[in-house]
Order: C-alpha cells, then structure tokens, then sequence
C-alpha cells in the first residue's frame, strides 16, 4: 500500500487559492530569493543500464509577489467561472557562448563499462564542418539548429527577394550586431514593472567562464538569467518582473551569440513578443498588445529562432496560428492576403484540417512590417512545435491531439497524425532527424518515422501526462536512441529505444505483427499500405485519405489501433521532484528538469564512465555544469547517426532522408 | 470593481427601499438576460428529443448529490432517450395536466404584454411560455424561497457573483416544474424511481420553457421512501446514489418487462402492437413488444464486463471469471491521470497471505496471481474517482486532494486481448464535482457537455454556461476544494471527435473575428478562446451589463411579496413543499438519526466482530495450510519465476534485440514495483467493481472473492454490502453533520 494512504492528511485548506489548475499556489507576498539545495540519497539518484545519475543540486526560483496593481483576486468560490489568463511552469533556454570544442564530439561515443550499448562500434567521426559549427543553444525544448545542414537546406525566405532587400540593407556591419531599440531597466513601460540587475553584473560577466552556460528560465511573471556555472548560481544575473503577462516560452539565437551579444526572445500570455539583449539589457516588443495576429491577443505557446536566421522566428499563438516574425520590423495590423503568392491559399471550410491556411506567405510582396508570415494550422491551440535538424520541417503539436509535419520551406502540409487520444503536449525530433518523438495526454510517448511517415511505437510508462520530451544526443548513435521524458506524474522516465527492437512484435500481443520498422524504404512503403487498406476498412477517415494539390499530397494519419502498435517500456522511471514537471534538458554532463513550482534540477551524469565521459564530469563538481564544451544537439543532426568512417555514407542518408520527403512531397 | 458593486447594493438593499424603489419600477420589464438566457437567444424551435432543455434542480437541503447525477443522465443522449421512450413515450395530453398545473396558461397570455422589452431581449424560447411568466413571478416566488430554500438571506447571496444568489434568481425567474405529481400509472408501472425520473424528463421535454427549475419532490420522496440510508438529510455521495439509481432502473425496468411479458403469454393472440391495459389505463400507441425488446438498455449502455484472469502459483492453472459492472470505481494517486488509474486498476496483483486464492484445481487456499481486465467495454463509462478513502490511523473516510488530470477523449489500455473494438474512443461528457474538504459534508454540482450548447454548469438551480478549459478546473491538488469526483465518458468516434473540433475551432474563429470587431478590452481572458462559440459572462469579471442588473438585484432583495399577482399560489406554492421541511425538523431528525446510528453502530461492531472472528480461523488455517504446503510453493513458485523469466527472455530473443538482459531486468525492477502497492479486490458491490488498497476494514468480504455474479439487485439490498456501506454513513454523521447548501 503506497506510503501516502497511511499518512495524515493535512486539513484542507480554508479557500482554494489558485485560479488556474497546476500553477503555483498564491505564492509569496513579498520578493525572496532563489534558494540551492543539496539534497542527497539513494532517492536523489537515478540508477540506469550506464551508471547512476546523481542529483547535483535543486536551484528553487523564487515566485515573485504578485504586482501591487494585481491585487490578488481572493475568489472563495471554488466555482468560479472566471478564466485564468495562460500560465507556464518553468521552462529554461539555456546557452553556451564559446564554440564547441573538438574533443567534444568524443562523447559521442560509448564507451562506459557498464553501457548496455559497448557492443555498438563508435560511429562518429569527426565532419569537416564541425569547425564551423558554434551553436551551442539549446531552446526550451531542447531543440537547436544544426548550422551543418545549412548548407543544404536553404535559408527560409531566400527566394524572396523582398525579404532579402529588407535583410541585406540592414546588415551593414555583419559583425556589428544590431541591438534592440529600448533600455528595458529605464523602461517606463507599463508591461515591465521592474528589472533587478544583480549588484555584481558587470563583475559576474566578466567572470563568466565562456566554456558555462547561460540559463535563462521563466518562474510566474518573472524571467531570470542565471549564470549556471557560476558559484552563486542561485543568485540571478538579472530578474525582470512584467506587470501582469506571464513569458510562457522563450529561445536564444544561437547563431548570433556572442560574448557581448544574445538575442532572445520571448512570447507571453498576452500574445505579446519581447526580444531581449541581456547584455546591454535593451527590448524591443512585438505584436503590442496582439497588434498583429488579434486584436483580442491569443498568448504566444512556443517560440523559437527559425534555424540560421539572424532575425527570423516563429511563434505559435493560441489560436492556431504559426507566424513568423522578424525581430526588427515594427507592427502592423494585420489584414490576411487573399491570394498568397504561394499559390496553396485556403481551400474553404471543410479542407481546414487537412491544409495549412496561408494567410500570409513568406514570398509576399508586402515584407516592410510584421509578420513574415501567417500560416493557420487548425484554430486548435498549439501546445508545442520543433525544428527538423534539416531545417526543413517543423513538427507542431496541438490540443486537438494532432501532430502536423510541415515544410516551412515550402509552407506546405504534409502530414497530420493523431494521438491515440487526447491533445499531444510536447514533441521532439531525433537528432538524425529520422524520427520525432511526441508526449501528450495519453500517457504515452510516441515516436514517428518521418522516412515512413507513420507511427512506428508507442512508450508506456508515464502516470500522467508527458508534458516534455527531449533525445539525449549523447546517448543516441545510428541505431540506437535515448530519449528522456518528463510528466505531470513528477518523474522523469528514460528510453532507449532501437531500430531493431521495433521488428518485435508487441508483446503479450495475440495477434502477430509484422515488421514494424524496416529501414530500408521499400519495406516501409509497401508496410504503409498495407496498414493503409487495412484501416479503410473500419475507419472512413483512412491513411490514404489525400488532398490532391498541385503537386504534393498531404495525408492525414488514421489513429493506430493498439493491437498493431508496438509497446516500448522504460529503461528507468523516477519520481524526480514533488511538483508536475514541464521541462527537461540533456547536456553533456547531465540531466536536467524544470517544474510548475520553479525547481531546475541537475542530475550529473554516471561518473563511472571512461575517458571522455569523465572530462565533462571532473569540472562538473566546482562548476556547476561542466567545464568542458557542451556540444550541442545540433552536431548530432549531421554527425551522431552516421555510420563509421563514412562522410558519403552520411551525404547518402541524408539524401535518403530528402528522397524520402521527395517522394511524401 | 466588485467592492464597487457591492456597496452600491448595500445602499440600495432592503435597507433603504425608497431608492430602490424607481429602478424596480423601471426596470422588471427589461431583466438583463442571465448568460444562460443569452447563450438561448439563438435558439429556434423546441425540440423534441429534450436536448435544448436546460432546467437546474431545486436544492431540498443536502440534494445536490442526486440533482447533480440526475443532470448527468439527462444529457446523456441515449440514457434520456431510453427513458422517455420506454415502456412508451407519454402522449403529450398525459403532460399537459401536471405541467400546466404549476403554470397556468394565463400567465402566458398576460406577459408578452407587459413586458414588450423583454421579447426582444430574452429568447424565443423562454418567451413562447415562460419568460412571460418569469418577471411577474419572480416577486412573488422569492418570499417562499428565501425562508426554506436558502440560508438566512446573509451576505453571500447578497453578492450578485455568488452562487447563492444566482440560485435564488433562477427559482425567482422560474418557471418552476413543480414534480410531485406521479404519472406511473399512465405507463403502466407501478411508482417507482424510475417512473418519478421519467416525469421529470417527461415534464422537462414537455415544457415550452426552455430554462427553469425542477422541483424533484416526487422522486426524492420515493427515494427516501425506499432507501433508508438516503433518509437523513445528511451529505450523500453522489457516486452511491449514481449506482443506486442505475440499479434502480434496471430493476423497474426488468420487473416491468417480466410482468408484462407473462401478461402477454396470457393474453397471446394480442397482435404485436395490440393494445396494453394496465391499470386500466389504455395506451393505444403503446408497442410492447418494442418496450420488450429494450429490456436490458440500462445495461446497454453502462454496463461492461470485467474478466478476472487467476493465476495459481501452485498448479499454473488460470480461472477466469466474468463480472458485469455498471461504473469503474478507481483508486487515485497523487499526481496522475485517469489513464494510469485504470491501467493500475486492471495491473496484476498478488493473491497472498491473507488474500489467498481458493483454488478449485489445488483444494485449498493458494498465493495467486489476479488481474483484472475490461472484456466488454461499455457505451458510457462512469468512472468513480475514489476520493473518500477509509484511513486506519483515524478510523474514518478523509477526502483525497490528489490532483488527477482527465483529458477529454479517452481510451482504455486495460481490455483483455479479444475485447471488441478495444480501441474505443471515448469522449468526456459530465464531470460530477465535489466541493468540500471532506467526505461527510459539501456541495456536489455537475459540468455536462450538452449536445450543441456547449459546457455548462450545473449547480443546483442554476445553470450556467462555461468554457470547455473550466473543465479543467477540477483536477483537484493542494489548496483545491472542488475536485472531479465522477467522470462520465460517452463512446464516440474519430470522425465525431474531428468534426466537434473543427465545429470548436470555428466557433472560435468567429468568436475572435467578433471579438475584433468589438475590440473588446478586456483581452487577457479572451485569450483563452471560448470554444464553445458563446459569449461567456463570467461571474467575476464585471461588466457592464452587471450595472444594469442590480435593479434587478434589488428588486428582488427589496421587493415585498406581491399579493396581487395572479398566479402566485399556482406557480410558487408548490414550490414550497412540506419536503423542505426537513431542514426544518433537523434536529429532531438528527436526534433520531443518533439513535439509528447508535444502534447501527452496535450491529456493525457485531459484524466486525464476527469477522473478525472468521479472519482469525481463516488465519489459523491458512497458517497450517501454509506450513504444510511450504515446500510446495516454494518449489511452484521457483518454477512459475523461472517459467515467467524464461518466457520474457523468450520474447526478447525473439525480438532480436540485443538489450535483452536489461530489459528483463527492468521488467523485473517494473515488476516489484507493480506489486509494491499490492491491491486486493472487494467485490462486494457487485455493480461497482474497485479494487481496495487493502483496507482492513473491508477484508471481511474478500471471502465472497468465490461468489458468483449475481444477478442486479439493489445495492440497498446488498447483504454484503450494508455493513460497509452504513458504516461509512453513520460513523460520519456522529461525528458530524453538516449541512450544506
């Protein structure tokens, strides 16, 4: 009998307080501050195949007192209709300002004693182009874009030369980096009640170890950028406090990172956009009071640098709507064009689902105001969406339990699959970008072949909903894949999931399932139409369901039955903190998750390892994270899943993967 | 800004009527529509499936449990069709008495006369019969109201946001469907709860209002009349009252069929649609064989079938078992969702120590291996969130606060490997909320998802609509009073799902298209989008309309019974019926109810006692079993590891993945984990199936693990049951009574 029937309760509380289910209580009515702990014991770890993972520290973001103006509304009734403005746990982006260092890359391999995977040969070698590479980001889903392919893929909106103009006259100085308008500590703003630089600011940054990280995390209606390396890294570099919106999701631009320079951004709960330089501490904002996409703001979801640009990114409303705005342009009202230049406009009514409605295309003439462009995937509010390691495709996430693969390049649909039930939360691409990974409120995982564009297995093992799901890139090789996930159960659940395991058939299951997941492509074709006819048989709303365009065909995925699906369970699963979590993060040296309350834990990586492993973990005592480089996610796009030796075999899997998106397109 | 309000109506209360006095002149005329009337203005035609009909319930003083769950049945579409339709529907003369009885059709002719701005404002449908009728009566309704129905007229319900007073103006508007008439004999059963249910759904599809308020006095009398344990005016659990209910009916409804079937052997040559007579009462358009056919719809639509698969460990021979239950009553843990409290319902438990296995193969007790899985799922699943949990250390029920998320569409992982269409999507429909820090004292109100009105809210009298993210709102968690306490979850399918989506995402496009035009300021709670495509009015955000109506307020606060108003008697003094009393005689009912639980209490200690008494002999005997059979087991239970082990690194290989070993660890690790919270079965509500964390105190009726399926009974009629059930009931009330509103 679980330990809680037995224990006391507490009295219930007088007067629920709260307005909105999983936020934070009232909070404090007074400014206190971050606190670190230490807690230690065998339940502060996380014993894995590879080693045991140990809780290094829990960093608790102390929730600012409401504003004076915002008196907090004591509603006794429990039943109050009232809608509660969108709130966020805490979720981090976090940033390494010095390139990546070459020795890095070594982690990629496994070399731990105890890894279940020694018997896999290391497989990276090392890419010419890794030199160049110094993104270092990782954004609150622990995506980040993978400067490799953007040789490849072609920047988004190059074809325009409209965009182009606007871009080339205002880099005049490519190593001057333009700075956002206002001084946000000066600001009289009514949106930004109050910034609280750290006393020792100039001090710190100077102090700042390049090879640390930065973290920036959201608590209530307070944003604050910590120094994770730091030795008073409780202790925030700068604390904004906004009046009433809540920052529900923010990114950093890895691509125009520098030691004096970082551009972030943040979209809040009242559809506004903030792009922040904390360096010299100056904001600009966007879509004023949802100047652009509505005049009744709809809260920005999730934002995120469109990879390889320096002043493009998207965010996603509540509404539905992915827009994509540059960070330089100034507001204006926005009037849907009727006839996008792209020629895919809206097809009516009844094809809303099965399309992406451009409202706005990013050819457009009209490029001297915000937004870029407008694209409307359902009115269904978007909970989360990623960036394919290709910069080609996003993966967006809804409440209506769809996941929509799109290319933003093309701003074309291409396919939508659907959660077994309930809206999907979160979502992850592979760091290959074979597969994407969802969470939602099913419980479960999900994880989806882009190259056979179904699902190939579902992983069960959360109590609750998967509220954040993220690869670890250093634990994924060509054929095997960590993937790490946290929940509204409060624990953080470990995966490895590979592509052979999926030829099992699911167990305990009757009926015989045939091979999942081939990776050669033709199997895959003929295993997808085969389900395809299959299905039609009990569901009008079939696989092969297709909208014919001009060219492309976009298919809405029927919902697998469980019988034909393959189950994954869990290599480790933890309760990690007292709270519902809603963040995780892999770095080199460690694990670390966010919660609803504000608490970031870090959890070191097994110390055991050998060699490389080690170098990560020997700093990561006195310095918070690591001393050494975080390589980043991003590297794995074009290295990690390679086979050995081979810098063709990569271009060729790559092509593979293209074709593959040739043939779906 | 409420404060605001609030003095404005201080001064303008009773206290001072001569300044309330113009605006009641003024304004009765022109009532500012209530969000629910707002939500209706659209509405065309009545219909007659009873889907546009949004009555609250008249709250007699600890009610809410059955208003709450009666709301819940009616707008599940094929419970309330079966209902009216079965053993026939009512001809529309049968309703005409008893309806009109309260609201005579006077009232009607005389209204949209006097209040022209009205008609314009309010909805069609309210207009047609009652609105007329609502400004008039709602003086003269109020004075009976305000001395039974609420609490002394105290601040809360001077507060125009409060619920209280919103109840209080819904009966003031009215009309009020007075139920305390029978009609059992015009459908040829005897009275029963199912016939008083069906008058009320009956009268409600009937009346030309389509918003008003139940007085359910016919069926709570009968209610009480047959079930004991609902006597007391005290806090009843709503989910008891949901399955007493459904048992209830499926017990008219088969009594009915059978008499009715004998009958029609006798009678025999009778063509298939000849007429029926019982009771003398002759119902022409009455087909009994259609009434037959649909015997079993109760069980159509909320029963499913668990089978328990046994394992022995000593012989490896599995039983399997079939129950039938009406709802799934699951237990919570912190932090989690509906999905893992049914999977943890149906994961595999140990039968051991003192839960052991009678095996038919072996002869005697053996530690077994039992699941339980859904074999047939049902068309609605009422799942029972068990909130009130019997804690040992204060020998009483405390209330769960475990915050458990339910997302909107569901579907069952636990269903056995040949249950049809296993995949079964589900939709949420209501949501039954319990309000209160504890299980023996609270408010329980119902948020229904109607067929095209979108969410609403059901509190007693007042109806109310909400947005489809306030379903949200009952998760429960630290600091959260109201919590879900029983999901109703409807089958539906993918195509409906898409469809009711893209309906939303309309009804949200139009709404912020709208709202744009309106540029509306207040923009934060808009952006949570009303997906339902109605306006919302929330109660706390203040708007202006809420200006306009304190007229109204104090109209109705101030306002001295009206004598002269015609059909005062007719429409409000039925409402005011000698049930109300209870309140009333409350303490000598309290007395008595000390004396019954008195006695109950000495009959339960004796109960306890002899079973304890009968835990020890099994004890004694388990124990000799034990020890002669110790080697035995042990040597089965190697065996069975072994087998197990082997099978699983089976699979593996098979799967030829070569993290085999791990993985069988894990599944080891899983394993003992699973076990961790070993959970025994009590199967003594047969229609209800739970599992129990072990209670000592239930252990008693882990014996009847053997028994067979009986056949649905009412549970107040449940031998097994009664001891547990009137335990939990009466050891609360003697410890307190509360009443709620």
């Amino acid at each position: 009998m679980p330990v809680w029937l037995h224990s006391v309760l507490p009295p219930p509380p007088r007067y629920p307080v709260g307005g909105y289910p999983g936020a934070p209580g009232a909070g404090p009515l007074i400014e206190t501050n971050n606190t670190l702990t230490h807690p230690t014991g065998p339940e502060h770890q996380l014993v894995v195949g590879e080693g045991t993972y140990v809780l290094r520290d829990d960093l608790h973001l102390a929730t600012p007192p409401p504003h004076p103006s915002e008196a907090p509304v004591h509603n006794p009734n429990p039943l109050a209709t009232t809608i509660s403005p969108p709130t966020a746990g805490t979720k981090l982006s976090l940033i390494l300002l010095a390139p990546r260092r070459q020795s890095s890359s070594r982690l990629y391999r496994f070399e731990t004693a105890t890894s279940t995977r020694s018997q896999v040969p290391p497989s990276i070698q090392e890419s010419p182009h890794e030199a160049n590479s110094d993104a270092g980001s990782h954004s609150v889903n622990g995506t980040a874009f993978p400067p490799y392919e953007s040789s490849i893929a072609p920047a988004f909106g190059a074809s325009n030369p409209h965009l182009a103009v606007i871009n080339g006259k205002d880099a005049k100085d490519p190593l001057k980096r333009r700075k956002p308008k206002s001084n946000i500590v000066k600001s009289n703003s009514s949106f930004v009640s109050r910034v609280i630089p750290h006393e020792a600011l100039s001090k710190r940054l100077q102090e700042h170890n390049p090879n640390g990280v930065y973290a920036f995390a959201n608590v209530n209606r307070a944003l604050q950028w910590l120094d994770l390396n730091s030795p008073i890294k409780e202790e925030h570099m700068t604390k904004i406090l906004f009046t009433k919106a809540h920052a529900l999701c923010h990114d950093i631009n890895p691509i125009t990172k520098g030691p004096n320079h970082l551009d972030m951004i943040m979209g809040f709960s009242t559809g506004d956009i903030i792009w922040y330089e904390p360096m010299s501490q100056k904001y600009a904002r966007i879509n004023k009071n949802g100047a652009i996409n509505n005049a009744v703001a709809s809260a920005v979801t999730d934002i995120r640098w469109i990879p390889n640009s320096e002043n493009l990114f998207l965010a996603a409303h509540m509404d539905g709507s992915l827009i994509v705005y540059d960070k330089e342009k100034e507001d204006a009202p926005f009037v849907p064009e009727e006839q996008a230049p792209a020629g895919e406009s809206a097809k009516g009514k009844e094809a809303m689902r099965s399309s992406l409605i451009i409202k706005k295309s990013v050819n457009s003439v009209n490029q001297k105001t915000n937004p870029v462009a407008y694209w409307q995937t359902s009115n269904s509010k978007i909970n989360a969406f990623a960036f394919s390691p290709d910069n080609r495709h996003i993966a967006v996430v809804s409440e209506d339990g769809s996941l929509r693969i799109i290319d933003f390049l093309k701003e074309q649909l291409l396919h939508i699959f659907t959660s077994y039930y309930g809206g999907l939360l979160s979502v992850c691409w592979s760091p290959d970008g074979r597969y994407i990974v969802t969470g939602g409120q099913d419980d479960l995982l999900s994880i989806w072949s882009m190259e056979e564009s179904q699902l190939v297995a579902r992983c069960q093992g959360h109590n609750s909903w998967v509220t954040a799901v993220a690869f670890d890139p250093w634990r994924c090789d060509e054929r095997n894949y960590r993937i790490g996930s946290v929940g509204e159960d409060c624990r953080l659940l470990l995966w490895d999931f590979s592509v052979g395991m999926l030829h099992r058939p699911r167990a305990a299951s009757v009926r015989q399932r045939g091979s999942i997941a081939s990776t050669t492509l033709k199997m895959q074709r003929s295993r997808t139409d085969g389900s395809t006819t299959r299905f039609r048989s009990n569901s009008n709303l079939t696989s092969a369901t297709t909208v014919e365009n001009d060219e492309d065909e976009q298919v809405i995925h029927a919902v697998e039955p469980r019988a034909r699906t393959a189950m994954l369970p869990p290599v480790m699963a933890k309760k990690v903190d007292e709270h519902p979590l809603c963040w995780l993060g892999f770095e080199e040296d460690c694990i670390m998750t966010s919660c609803n309350n504000g608490h970031i834990r870090t959890w070191d990586r097994p110390k055991e390892g050998a060699g490389g492993e080690a170098n990560g973990i020997n700093n990561s005592s006195s310095n918070g994270i690591g001393g050494t480089a975080l390589a980043s996610t991003v590297s794995m796009g074009g290295t990690g899943s390679l086979p050995p030796g081979s810098s063709g075999g990569q271009q060729e899997k790559l092509r593979q993967i293209r074709s593959a998106g040739d043939v779906l397109n | 800004m409420t404060s605001f309000f609030g003095r404005f109506k201080g001064n303008a209360g009773p206290a001072s009527p001569a300044s309330s006095a113009p605006p009641v002149k003024k304004d009765p005329n022109a009532p500012q529509p209530t969000p629910l009337e707002k939500l209706l203005t659209d509405a065309g035609p009545l219909r007659a499936d009873g889907s546009d009909k949004f009555f609250g319930y008249e709250n007699f003083g600890s009610t809410c449990y059955c208003n709450s769950i009666v709301q819940c049945l009616y707008y599940s579409v094929p419970f309330r069709e079966q209902v009216i339709n079965f053993p026939s529907r009512s001809p529309p003369e049968a309703l005409e008495r008893p309806a009109n009885a309260p609201l005579p059709r006077l009232d009607t002719d005389i209204a949209p006369a006097t209040n022209g701005q009205n008609s314009a404002l309010s909805p069609k449908g309210r207009n047609s019969m009652s609105a007329p009728s609502a400004p008039a009566g709602r003086k003269p309704s109020l004075t009976p109201v305000n001395p039974m129905g609420g609490p002394p007229p105290t601040k809360p319900e001077d507060n125009k946001d409060s619920p209280e007073y919103k109840k209080k103006a819904a009966m003031a508007a009215g009309p009020i469907l007075d139920m305390n008439y029978e009609n059992s004999s015009a459908y040829g059963m005897p009275e029963s709860l199912f016939t008083s249910l069906k008058d009320i759904f009956e009268a409600v599809i009937a009346h030309r209002s389509r918003i008003g308020v139940v007085s359910p006095n016919k069926f709570l009398e009968i209610l009480r009349r047959d079930n004991e344990m609902f006597r007391t005016p005290m806090h009843q659990d709503a989910h008891e009252f949901l399955n007493l209910l459904l048992n209830e009916v499926v017990d008219n409804v088969e009594k009915f069929s059978k008499a009715e079937q004998s009958r029609i052997t006798e009678v025999d040559g009778t063509e298939a649609n000849g007429t029926t007579v019982t009771n003398g009462v002759t119902h022409p358009d009455k087909t009994s064989a259609g009434a037959l056919s649909n015997i079993g719809w109760v069980h159509d639509l909320f029963e499913g079938t668990l089978t328990s698969e046994t394992r022995c460990l000593t012989c490896e021979k599995t039983s399997q078992r079939d129950e039938v239950f009406l709802d799934l009553s699951v237990d919570l843990d912190q932090h989690s969702s509906v999905t893992s409290c049914l999977r943890k319902f149906s994961e595999e438990e140990m039968l051991c120590e003192r839960n052991k296995f009678h095996c038919d193969n072996c002869g005697g007790l053996q530690e077994a291996e039992k699941r339980m899985k859904i074999k047939r799922l049902p068309r609605i699943l009422a799942l029972h969130l068990k909130r009130f949990k019997y804690t040992e250390d204060l020998q009483r029920l405390q209330k769960l606060f475990h915050r458990v998320v339910y997302p909107y569409y569901l579907r069952l992982f636990n269903t056995t490997d040949d249950a049809e269409d296993p995949d079964r999507l589900y939709e949420l429909y209501a949501v039954v909320v319990h309000i209160g820090g504890g299980p023996y004292h609270g408010h329980y109100v119902s948020i229904i998802k109607t067929q095209d009105r979108g969410w609403l809210l059901f509190d007693d009298e007042m109806v109310e609509p909400v947005d489809k993210a306030y379903v949200r709102n009952f998760f429960g968690g630290e600091n959260v009073l109201a919590c879900a306490y029983v999901l109703f979850y409807q089958e539906t399918t993918f195509e409906a799902m898409q469809k009711e989506q893209e309906a939303e995402n309309l009804a949200a496009a139009k709404q912020a298209t709208e709202a744009e035009q309106e540029a509306v300021p207040v923009a934060a709670p808009k952006a949570n989008g009303t997906a339902n495509g109605h306006p919302l009015q929330h109660a706390t955000t203040p708007t202006p309309e809420v200006d306009e109506q304190l007229p109204k307020l104090n109209h109705a606060a101030t306002a001295p019974p009206l004598p002269t108003t015609p059909h005062y008697p007719l429409e409000s003094v039925p409402t005011s019926i000698p049930q109300l009393n209870n309140r009333k005689s409350a303490a000598a009912m309290k007395k008595e109810k000390a004396k019954e639980e008195k006695e109950r209490k000495a009959a339960e200690k004796e109960l306890e006692k002899q079973q304890k008494l009968k835990r020890k002999e099994l004890e004694t005997q388990r124990r000799e079993n034990y020890k002669r059979q110790e080697d035995e087991l042990k040597q089965a239970l190697a065996a069975s590891k072994s087998t197990a082990k082997a099978d699983e690194e089976k699979r593996r290989r098979e799967g030829g993945s070569d993290e085999g070993d791990k993985e069988d660890k894990e599944a080891l690790k899983e394993k003992e984990n699973g076990s961790f919270g070993k959970t025994s079965l009590s199967r003594f509500r047969h229609s209800s199936m739970s599992i129990r964390h072990k209670p000592k105190f239930w252990s008693g009726n882990h014996k009847h693990e053997d028994s067979e399926h009986e056949t649905p009974s009412t549970p107040g009629t449940d031998v097994d049951e009664k001891p547990e059930k009137s335990k939990n009931r009466f050891s609360i009330g003697r410890k307190k009574s509360t009443f709620h509103l």
